[in-house]
């Protein structure tokens, strides 16, 4: 049976973390920019979901903004806005930045 | 200056196959892919509670085509008791969940 990791309806569900942790900067930061590729349509809520749920065992691995923000990194990379080698060369810039 | 509103998807659905009250049954089918209907819920029997309206296929949206032809949505009732094995309670509970056309049969 095909069943996606997000559809867990009726499964034991543990205990609930009731806690708010709030949002770390860079969370808010990627949740701004998904925000962002929707309502301009460069992507789809339904593609996010989509791209969010072929983490497969990943999946439950990551944590909430962590998974958005690969599904979304996944999801660009699919549509070709920018290739693996741009954004690894990006990712040394701005590391780079902080190092300085 | 407040969010601008994502506007609604929604178009009214004159043409469709079920109307509110009809008996139905959630297909019991598990393709792959990105699909909008619970596992736990199909191959369930349950009643048309309304037409929400038709919107563009959300299993076509994900995989970044326009979501046409748009399928009807509808909210079907289900007894509580038909979808959980053991489900036991004094009252008559109900559980509603919105699902496309495409996944509902007669029953």
């Amino acid at each position: 049976m095909n069943r996606n990791p997000a559809d867990i309806g009726g499964e034991a569900a543990g205990p609930i973390d009731p806690v708010d942790h709030g949002m770390k900067f860079w969370e808010k930061q990627a949740n701004a920019l998904r925000n962002t590729l929707t309502s301009r349509k460069v992507v789809r809520l339904d593609e996010l979901r989509r791209a969010a749920e072929e983490l497969g065992d990943r999946y439950y691995r990551l944590g909430y903004f962590e998974r958005t923000t690969e599904a979304m990194r996944n999801l660009l990379l699919e549509k070709g806005l920018f290739t693996r080698s741009e954004l690894e060369e990006k990712i040394e810039q701005v590391r780079g930045r902080y190092a300085s | 200056m407040p969010p601008r509103a994502t506007p609604s998807a929604y178009t009214r659905a004159p043409e469709r196959r079920f109307k509110v009250g009809d008996r139905v049954r959630v297909k019991r089918a598990h393709p792959p892919g990105h699909r909008r209907t619970p596992a736990y819920i199909r191959g369930k029997k349950g009643e048309i509670e309304r037409v929400c309206g038709r919107f563009p296929n959300p299993e076509e949206l994900a995989y970044g085509f326009d979501g046409e032809p748009r399928r009807v949505l509808y909210r079907v009732r289900f007894r509580q008791r038909d979808v959980w094995p053991g489900y036991e309670s004094p009252s008559e509970d109900f559980i509603e969940v919105e699902i496309y056309e495409h996944w509902l049969e007669p029953a």
